[in-house]
């Protein structure tokens, strides 16, 4: 495309910018907004990646709380509401002599989005203060995070298995609680928080080389 | 960090310098291939979320439970959730399916439709959403669960949804988005 592209040196101190719809790149001064290869918006960095990653960060510790709090699913038996929270969920599951499957439950809604969130907040806090991490540790980190992190839905495809199959009104039915739409909260902006953070951003944070 | 990428040939992998991470994969492009998976996933998407996937006997009744009865019941008790279900376990799917179908049969019979690149723009956001091998552990960890409480039996529905599920792997596996924009590019 032209001679003067280094290779070896970073394309942000050439002023070149990657495309990520279609991998092509190009001069920061020739095309500022668009992609001149697919016409779609182009920058050096995704666009104020930290502010949204953030965002989205707090978003999912504040509903992670009621999450875990409240009741994500109410039994109806004879009449009776049981109310269930995730804890309590995976404790009667250990209880009816699944190990096994309360550990894939509390792998998918305990660990799962509590280490993202950890693990996000830790990222982004040494980019932004230059702590000087390991970069390849943290990449790492991240794309352990963006892998395991689709795996948090499983708790709510369960709860819809659920729901359909108790549906007999007052004799036997599940309902799903208030816990349930604030952790689908917290699934979709940790999702988005991860799919906002630019990688790239590690590297530009470190000062010494 | 910018990286000169080789001529390689098929089923290598170029990697940044850098933090290791693939930047290029050679893959072979058999749009013609892709096309009759989707078409064959596509069909068996119909059967696999109409058909029973498991049914219960419980008080004496016997009832079959499809993939979108469990959705479109929770819509009025909690419509986030059951948004959030029916978007990762069917929209996605059918709509990435679907899209790399219409992509494939653009390159097959080589016709250039201004829509393209939007449809190459998508593949790539939908590619995340979609979470059929997600719903196949759930399905088992509720069949687990439910064994405390009734008999339950697979349905025909089941069988289709673990044949659409590996359909969905192949496809996903074998299709690449960056070697279909260079190949729109460079016609």
């Amino acid at each position: 495309m032209n001679k003067n592209v280094v290779v070896g040196k970073t394309g942000l101190s050439q002023g070149l910018q990657l495309c990520k719809v279609c991998s092509h790149y190009s001069e920061q001064i020739t095309d500022p907004t668009h992609c001149p290869t697919c016409l779609n918006k182009i920058s050096l960095r995704k666009k104020n990646s930290l502010q949204k990653t953030w965002a989205l960060l707090i978003t999912a510790i504040i509903f992670i709380i009621p999450a875990n709090l409240y009741p994500i699913t109410y039994l109806l038996k004879n009449s009776t509401l049981y109310p269930d929270t995730i804890f309590s969920g995976i404790l009667s599951l250990v209880d009816s002599g699944m190990p096994g499957i309360a550990l894939i439950v509390f792998v998918a809604s305990i660990v799962v989005p509590l280490l993202k969130i950890i693990a996000l907040a830790v990222i982004a806090f040494s980019v932004q203060n230059e702590w000087n991490l390991d970069p390849k540790k943290q990449l790492i980190a991240f794309y352990l995070i963006d892998w395991i992190g689709k795996w948090s839905v499983l708790d709510l495809f369960v709860i819809s298995i659920m729901v359909a199959v108790f549906d007999k009104g007052h004799l036997l039915s599940i309902y799903p609680g208030l816990a349930a739409t604030s952790f689908t909260l917290v699934v979709i902006a940790t999702l988005s928080a991860a799919n906002s953070f630019d990688t790239r951003l590690i590297w530009d944070a470190q000062t010494d080389e | 960090m910018v990286s000169h990428t080789p001529n390689m040939p098929t089923g290598y992998e170029a990697k940044c310098t850098r933090c290791n991470s693939v930047i290029y994969k050679k893959s072979c492009f058999d749009p013609a291939g892709l096309l009759a998976l989707c078409i064959a996933a596509l069909i068996i998407i119909i059967p696999a979320f109409y058909f029973p996937l498991i049914s219960i006997h419980l008080l004496g009744i016997t009832e079959e439970t499809n993939l979108l009865q469990g959705a479109l019941m929770m819509v009025d008790s909690a419509p986030v959730v059951a948004f959030m279900v029916l978007f990762c376990a069917v929209i996605a799917p059918t709509l990435l399916i679907s899209s790399i179908a219409l992509s494939s049969a653009c390159f097959t019979f080589n016709y250039h439709p201004r829509y393209l690149p939007d449809i190459l723009k998508s593949t790539g956001f939908l590619k995340r959403w979609s979470m059929l091998e997600v719903y196949m552990v759930s399905l088992m960890v509720a069949v687990f669960k439910i064994m405390n409480y009734a008999d339950l039996y697979f349905g025909i529905g089941f069988y289709f949804f673990i044949t659409l599920l590996l359909l969905d792997l192949i496809i996903i596996s074998n299709y690449s988005n960056q070697l279909y924009w260079e190949k729109y590019l460079n016609e």
